[in-house]
């Protein structure tokens, strides 16, 4: 009895191990291809389609380096994920600071305010959207997408940043009251560095979709010199249609960032971007 | 120094009490003003918008729900809208089984800690931190019928007759679609419901155990009704991003929902009434903002819906 | 070096009035501790003398100067909370001297003040350590040193040890004491330890539900409680009542049936504060017990729990009186759960409360 259970759940655990295992490579074979396609010819990618590429030259690589404008909406990409963030942070702690650190009637009211923004989906406002950034002078400017990206943030990363300053004990402001410290010191140098991992969460919470959008860019952004990587792609995939090594040395380039990042901090980021849906 | 008076007193109070407020607003109006220009005042004119008559840019005159009218009732644009409809249930229903199951039973597995479930962790996650534009081109080039890296593999395997054209069938181009998108996002749900079962108490699961339940049994009686706050969210996540679908279609197999509109979606449907294509007329503003107004209103109203019965499921642990 | 004042202080939260007037007064070089049940404002009190929070009415006077409008670091004082509310951030060296920093106190003046402090209260080696790498008691003394560096003319501790545990306790009691005879600095010290509140204090202020009950030396409101509340509060174990009626009266006593017949002549100088058939209450406390009394007044009753601690006795008995009561014995009694007993008491050692519970001397 207790030999034919040990037997079954070893059997059990081999099952497993393949089903996850075969489910590993269903996930990381593509990926792989793409990276290995990039450093393929023409000739080759028809070829020896699985094979290894006859050498890792990096005359694709060259090519997009050189020639295309991938490097620039590379940088595009960082400037705009970069400002949001830290835009988006910024705010989220003030506002959430301001919810969670003091009493006072009518928080209940702005705590909605903020949070029914999670319930507005801003692609269906695209058309006033447009209208109004078009107005504001906005549009074909990354200010106009980082300020839509800081918008669409602030509802979660107030949501995220409320729940870990709420934790925080009120003694340790009072105790900085006593010391002498102004609300505002109180807020930067005392609390705020003990929200800094919540604040890693959310970073990687919105920067990851932020970095990837591209309906905002699609609509905002014209002229190439501010189109973002994700955008960018679609226009570099029309220009070279027909170079498929070249295409493919592209979307590993274009991978290549994020994936690096989340192999390093894969915890942070699998914590920060489930965060939302984590109660 | 003069003497001061009780009055003097209570007023440098109300001065602390105002600088606290000063501070207080000083924190609340810059996010608040940035949520309210470019959120809800778009969100408020989408509404406005939608009952106005438009030449391009240019707002004409009150139509009250005339663009209504015209995208439900009148059949040249109607017909879009349901065809586009109809295929956004397709791929809730079909996430819903195909990557929402799949997570569910890959969490189970991982939820029982087998040899390298960090690196599974990882190795699912991957393709969800990746751009959806970049997982679409990816495919598009791996589902190309004479090169592309799956009729190959399909010809290397000796099943030549199944070497489709995916992409340029309308029978295989929305289900290969979905596939990708599964391909793409099932590592979230899976996380989501994994975390979700790792805050069950141990306790309960051991006692089961000790009862001399069965790991199915487990599954079913003990782990699946716990999980039930995750469910909900991924059902509504779910929900609410199929029918936000946009990026995968658009990228894959363009604005028009080739071949034929087996493709086509809510979100196409409405970039190209909001802002014109090649194949259909000029932008209308009027009723792209209509088309926004119901999918809003309907993604609400059943987000809603979903959560009241979920949650209805869901049990306080004590 | 501070004398304090409180004026009729009142604070309101919304509705809730949680300290409806207290009056108080604090002298120089002074301990002075706060006692009461849980909730009943001892916490507040302490938060609007530091300037926490803003005073609903009334004023607050350091050194013959109102302070209710200052914040709280002008208010020169400083205070230890019960977590210690150490910046976990920080160093201890950090900690400490936040305060000066922040005040822009010259570096070699903060070093100074520092090394000082911490060679008080020997953290000098670990002045380099984040708080999470201290043990309770060091902790404990870090938050002390965070308000020593300061020289503030007040010392507020809110329940500062009560996370210590017992024998650090007795230690760290011991220190606070010699600090404040060093420091020479008013200390304001609430706590739930009767033990601290009887040996530290100079003063101890009895509050409940906001209000002062008595405020006395230590020793005075232990022989000579205004009204049940303090009696009742201050001892431990706590004072027993029994219930009891005035049967006579004449010029300097009051004789009190309790509710089994016993009779009690309770000498007074003030016998006229109850009259005939008046509802009193007869306090006995623990240690005013004892086994020979003669014919003194006694207490019957059975033994229903023994705590036999070798250099005491604490007997448990359900007593014919109606009420259980605790009785303190020196040595080892021999007694056993069951046996029946009977105590006696000194009537004039005792006190007696009238109807609205205030003593009747
Ligand atoms: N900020 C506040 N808002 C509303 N009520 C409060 C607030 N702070 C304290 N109270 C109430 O005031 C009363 C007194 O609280 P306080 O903390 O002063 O009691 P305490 O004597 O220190 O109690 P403990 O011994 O438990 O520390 C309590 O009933 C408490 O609920
Ligand atoms: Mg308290």
């Amino acid at each position: 009895m207790q030999t034919a259970k040990q037997k079954n759940s070893s059997l059990d655990r081999v099952l497993i191990q393949i089903f996850l295992i075969g489910n590993a490579i269903i996930m990381l074979y593509p990926i792989l291809m793409m990276a290995l396609s990039g450093f393929k010819t023409n000739a080759e990618i028809f070829t020896r389609p699985f094979g290894m590429p006859s050498s890792f030259n990096l005359d694709n690589f060259k090519v997009i380096w050189t020639q295309t404008d991938v490097p620039r909406y590379l940088i595009n990409s960082a400037i705009v994920t970069g400002f949001s963030v830290l835009f988006l942070l910024v705010m989220g702690t003030m506002a959430a600071y301001a919810l969670s650190r003091y009493r006072w009637r009518g928080s209940i009211m702005v705590s909605l305010f903020f949070l029914s923004g999670l319930m507005l989906p801003l692609r269906l406002a695209i058309i006033p959207l447009f209208i109004q950034l078009k107005a504001m002078g906005l549009t074909d400017n990354p200010l106009g997408l980082i300020a839509i990206y800081t918008a669409m943030s602030l509802p979660a990363t107030v949501f995220i940043l409320t729940g870990f300053l709420r934790s925080l004990p009120a003694e340790l402001e009072d105790s900085a009251r006593i010391d002498g410290a102004s609300e505002l010191r109180i807020m930067v140098q005392i609390m705020t560095p003990l929200i800094s991992p919540a604040l890693v969460i959310a970073g990687i919470y919105n920067a990851v979709p932020i970095w990837n959008d591209f309906f905002f860019p699609l609509i905002f952004i014209q002229s190439p010199e501010w189109k973002t990587l994700a955008q960018g792609l679609t226009q570099f995939f029309g220009e070279y249609s027909i170079n498929y090594g070249v295409l493919y040395a592209g979307l590993t380039l274009a991978a290549l960032p994020i994936v690096v990042i989340f192999i390093a901090q894969s915890r942070r980021f699998i914590a920060g971007m489930t965060a939302g849906a984590i109660k | 120094m003069t003497a001061m008076t009780d009055a003097d007193f209570r007023r440098a109070i109300r001065a602390r009490t105002l600088r606290r407020n000063l501070w207080l607003a000083f924190l609340l109006l810059p996010p608040m003003a940035v949520m309210f220009i470019f959120i809800f005042l778009p969100m408020g004119s989408a509404v406005l918008y939608s009952v106005y008559e438009w030449d391009g840019l240019v707002r004409g005159d009150f139509v009250g729900l005339e663009n209504f009218r015209e995208v439900l009732f009148e059949p040249q644009k109607s017909k879009f809208l349901f065809n586009a409809f109809k295929n956004n249930v397709i791929v809730f229903v079909s996430v819903m089984v195909v990557q929402n199951g799949l997570a569910l039973v890959l969490a189970m597995l991982l939820a029982r800690e087998p040899k390298g479930y960090r690196f599974y962790q990882v190795v699912f996650f991957l393709p969800v931190i990746l751009s959806t534009v970049i997982i679409g081109f990816q495919w598009k080039l791996f589902l190309n019928p004479v090169f592309g890296l799956v009729n190959n593999l399909l010809r290397a395997a000796g099943l030549d007759s199944w070497a489709l054209p995916w992409l340029g069938l309308p029978e295989t181009a929305l289900p290969s679609m979905i596939l990708v998108n599964a391909w793409h996002w099932v590592g979230f749900p899976t996380l989501v419901f994994l975390a979700a079962i790792h805050r069950i108490p141990k306790d309960y699961i051991e006692a089961a155990r000790l009862d001399g339940a069965s790991e199915w049994r487990i599954a079913r009686d003990i782990i699946w009704p716990l999980m039930a706050p995750a469910v909900t969210i991924i059902v509504v996540l779910t929900f609410i991003g199929a029918f936000n679908w946009f990026e995968i279609p658009y990228v894959m197999n363009g604005l028009e929902g080739a071949p034929g509109y087996s493709t086509d979606m809510l979100g196409l449907l409405f970039y190209r009434t909001a802002f014109g294509s090649i194949s259909a007329t000029d932008s209308d503003f009027g009723a792209g903002s209509a088309l926004a107004v119901l999918i809003f209103l309907f993604i609400f109203t059943v987000s809603l819906i979903f959560t009241r019965l979920l949650t209805a499921r869901e049990i306080e642990l004590a | 070096m501070a004398h304090i004042v409180m004026r009729d202080v009142q604070k309101r939260f919304g509705n809730v009035e949680v300290i409806p007037g207290a009056s108080l007064e604090i002298k120089d070089n002074e301990f002075v501790v706060f006692v009461g049940p849980s909730g009943c404002g001892k916490s507040t009190l302490l938060r609007l003398l530091a300037g926490l929070e803003d005073l609903t009415a009334g004023a607050i006077e350091i050194d013959g100067e109102r302070v209710d409008h200052l914040s709280p670091s002008r208010r020169g004082l400083a205070m230890v909370f019960q977590s210690y509310a150490l910046y976990p951030h920080m160093t201890v060296r950090e900690n400490m001297s936040y305060a000066l920093r922040v005040a822009r106190t010259p570096k070699a003046e903060v070093e100074a003040k520092v090394r000082e402090a911490a060679e008080i209260l020997q953290l000098t080696e670990y002045l380099d350590r984040k708080p999470k790498a201290l043990s309770g008691g060091q902790r404990q003394r870090v938050a002390i040193g965070r308000a020593i560096v300061r020289d503030p003319k007040v010392f507020l501790f809110d329940e500062p040890l009560s996370n210590l545990d017992a024998k650090l306790r007795v230690q760290m009691r011991i220190e606070i004491t010699k600090l404040h005879r060093r420091l020479k600095a008013t200390m304001i010290y609430v706590t739930h330890d009767q033990i601290e509140a009887m040996t530290m204090a100079d003063k101890i202020v009895v509050l409940n539900e906001g209000r002062i009950e008595q405020m006395g030396a230590p020793l005075d409101l232990y022989n000579d409680p205004d009204n049940k509340f303090v009696a009742g509060f201050i001892g431990s174990p706590a004072m027993n009542f029994f219930d009891g009626t005035v049967t006579a009266r004449d010029d300097a006593a009051l004789t009190v049936e309790l509710s089994d017949k016993t009779k009690v002549v309770y000498p007074c100088a003030n016998p006229g504060q109850a009259g005939v058939g008046d509802a009193v209450t007869l306090g006995v406390r623990p240690e005013n017990f004892h086994f020979d009394g003669g014919d003194e007044p006694a207490i019957k009753g059975e033994v229903y729990a023994v705590e036999r601690l070798g250099g005491e006795t604490y007997l448990y008995l359900q007593s014919t009186a109606g009420h259980e009561t605790v009785v303190h014995a020196v040595g080892d009694h021999e007694v056993a759960v069951g046996d029946q007993v009977a105590v006696n008491f000194n009537p004039a050692r005792n006190h007696l409360f009238d109807p609205q519970g205030r003593t009747i001397r």
